[in-house]
């Protein structure tokens, strides 16, 4: 998927101005950490991308599609082709690991047999594969995020978002959950990843967008 | 659908695209009825979870409806007792006094003839005057008078006996007399089945207005319930919205909640009048017996059952609609 903002702004009613003039182009298949203290404005403009909130100026361009052109009843299928990993979305605890990856696929009406097969698919790719009857609560917090990212995925989407997917975790599980970031960009998906974890995203060499204050101070080159 | 979409030649292609977009997944006939039964039994299941809350909303229910159906069991009993009272019906013809013996006698043939008439009855003045002597007392007025003051009557017996079912027709027949020239005034004896037509009159629109009131307290009960349900279960409205859920599959599990609890209401109320109809049929036919008539009870039967579960049901949906719709839109991701 294809991302494009053209001088994107976004004000809130209070007068607080969370996205000034916001322009950055993200290919088809590319990779990009996005960086800037907290409320710099990363989760607003993955919101802007997610139509969870709309911009109050500027176009927002997703595969050449001007979002502002989407009414309400599009949105839905807008964000079935967008896997999210956001932190204050996180797992259900009254249904196992399965059913909480099984929710994209279930909501699209998946075939039963079609869905447990891809939910294996998305549990063997984060390493979860024996944990599937579990309830999420049983199981730790890198675990966890790892169910997140397994739900993320799981309908094969052209887009992955990830909001502070390594937030609570020791210097060892992040590592292994940017990898696995890593691997879906390699198998052609386009990934945005915001962190603040700056060590990190030195050490994985792809395109860094920064933030300050609402704006890109820096767009380019890792570290 | 957003105002700021742009009027010109790209407009086309996002059309397009747009429509894509929804294509992208479509439900066959098949997943939908597989979804809409797993959907109604995960409902059902979910209300088990929190039998309490569960029993008394369908309590609750069941009170709200067994009311007006106990009412409309009383009403159809009525009802069935007056259709089997049936009488002859007579309507009185007073003449004017103006009228000759010969022209009266020629009126009554006339009417005797009609197609709707069984027979009729003349009394002359003499007649009249001989009735009333013995039945009033007051021989000694009527001798005082210098002549007979009362008109000749003609007793129209109709070939229709009174019912409530041939009350109206009566009724035109009554008007139809007291049009004939010859005629001053024409009484249909039947004063008490009148009364009795109205008062059940009175007692449908007394019921519809209960229950319509009734009803209406469903959709409150029911919205309340949905409400709690929805606002106890907002993690997941927000998953499933993340994820991109449609806001009428959020909204499916707790329409079926809805239908359930009408449903079980609507049962559990049917139950009640059954077993108060039962309770009352003792005593009830200990009066009938005493009146020494041939009459049997009617209960709540199994349409009516039905016919109750039914409105019941669609209350309930109606309820949970009028609840749910609004707060899953109130609810934005944040």
């Amino acid at each position: 998927m294809e991302i494009e903002f053209q001088q994107v702004g976004k004000k809130y009613e209070s007068g607080q101005e969370a996205l000034s003039q916001v322009s950055f182009h993200l290919q088809q298949g590319e990779m990009a950490f996005l960086t800037g203290h907290s409320g710099a404005g990363k989760s607003t403009l993955m919101k802007l991308i997610m139509m969870i909130e709309r911009q109050s100026y500027g176009k927002i361009l997703i595969d050449g599609v001007d979002l502002r052109t989407l009414g309400a009843g599009s949105i839905p299928y807008h964000r079935r082709r967008v896997g999210v990993v956001f932190q204050n979305h996180q797992l259900l605890f009254d249904r196992s690991v399965f059913h909480n990856v099984a929710l994209p696929l279930m909501i699209s009406g998946a075939e039963p047999e079609q869905i447990a097969k891809r939910v294996r698919a998305a549990l063997d790719k984060v390493g979860l594969l024996g944990k599937e009857k579990f309830n999420p609560q049983a199981l730790s917090g890198g675990e966890q995020q790892r169910v997140g990212i397994a739900r993320a995925v799981v309908n094969r989407p052209q887009l992955l978002l990830a909001d502070e997917p390594t937030g609570n975790l020791d210097p060892k599980l992040s590592a292994e959950i940017m990898n696995l970031f890593q691997e879906f960009h390699r198998l052609g998906t386009t990934v945005m990843v915001a962190t603040h974890d700056l060590a990190l995203v030195a050490r994985m060499r792809h395109r860094v967008l920064t933030l300050n204050k609402g704006r890109i101070v820096n767009d380019g080159g890792f570290g | 659908m957003s105002k700021l979409s742009p009027r010109g030649a790209t407009r086309q292609s996002m059309v397009q695209s747009k429509n894509k977009l929804k294509d992208s997944q479509p439900f066959s006939l098949a997943q939908h009825l597989r979804h809409h039964q797993s959907v109604l039994m995960e409902s059902f299941a979910r209300l088990t979870l929190y039998p309490l809350a569960t029993v008394m909303t369908v309590l609750v229910i069941a009170i709200a409806l067994s009311l007006p159906g106990a009412l409309f069991v009383l009403l159809k009993n009525v009802e069935s007792i007056t259709d089997r009272w049936e009488q002859q019906s007579v309507i009185g013809l007073y003449l004017f006094s103006s009228l000759e013996d010969t022209e009266a006698l020629a009126l009554s043939h006339q009417l005797s003839s009609r197609a709707d008439v069984e027979r009729v009855d003349y009394i002359s003045k003499e007649e009249g005057l001989r009735y009333f002597e013995q039945s009033s007392g007051y021989e000694d007025i009527l001798s005082a008078l210098p002549e007979n003051p009362l008109p000749i009557v003609l007793q129209v017996i109709p070939k229709a006996v009174v019912s409530l079912e041939t009350l109206p027709g009566l009724e035109t027949l009554r008007a139809d007399l007291e049009a004939l020239p010859q005629v001053e005034y024409a009484q249909l004896d039947a004063q008490w089945l009148q009364r009795l037509a109205s008062i059940l009159a009175f007692g449908q629109r007394f019921i519809y207005g209960v229950s319509a009131l009734l009803l209406v307290a469903v959709f409150l009960i029911v919205g309340n319930t949905i409400r709690t349900a929805v606002e106890s279960r907002r993690d997941e409205v927000m998953v499933l919205k993340l994820v991109g859920a449609t806001n009428a599959y959020i909204r499916r599990p707790f329409l079926y909640m809805g239908l359930w609890f009408g449903v079980l209401g609507g049962l559990c109320a049917s139950v009640g009048i059954v077993l108060f109809s039962w309770w009352i049929s003792q005593p009830a036919e200990r009066l009938i017996a005493l009146y020494q008539a041939d009459f049997e009870l009617l209960g709540f039967n199994l349409n009516n059952i039905l016919v109750c579960i039914f409105i019941s049901a669609i209350a309930g949906v109606i309820g949970a609609w009028i609840s749910v719709g609004k707060h899953i839109r109130d609810m934005e991701l944040q």
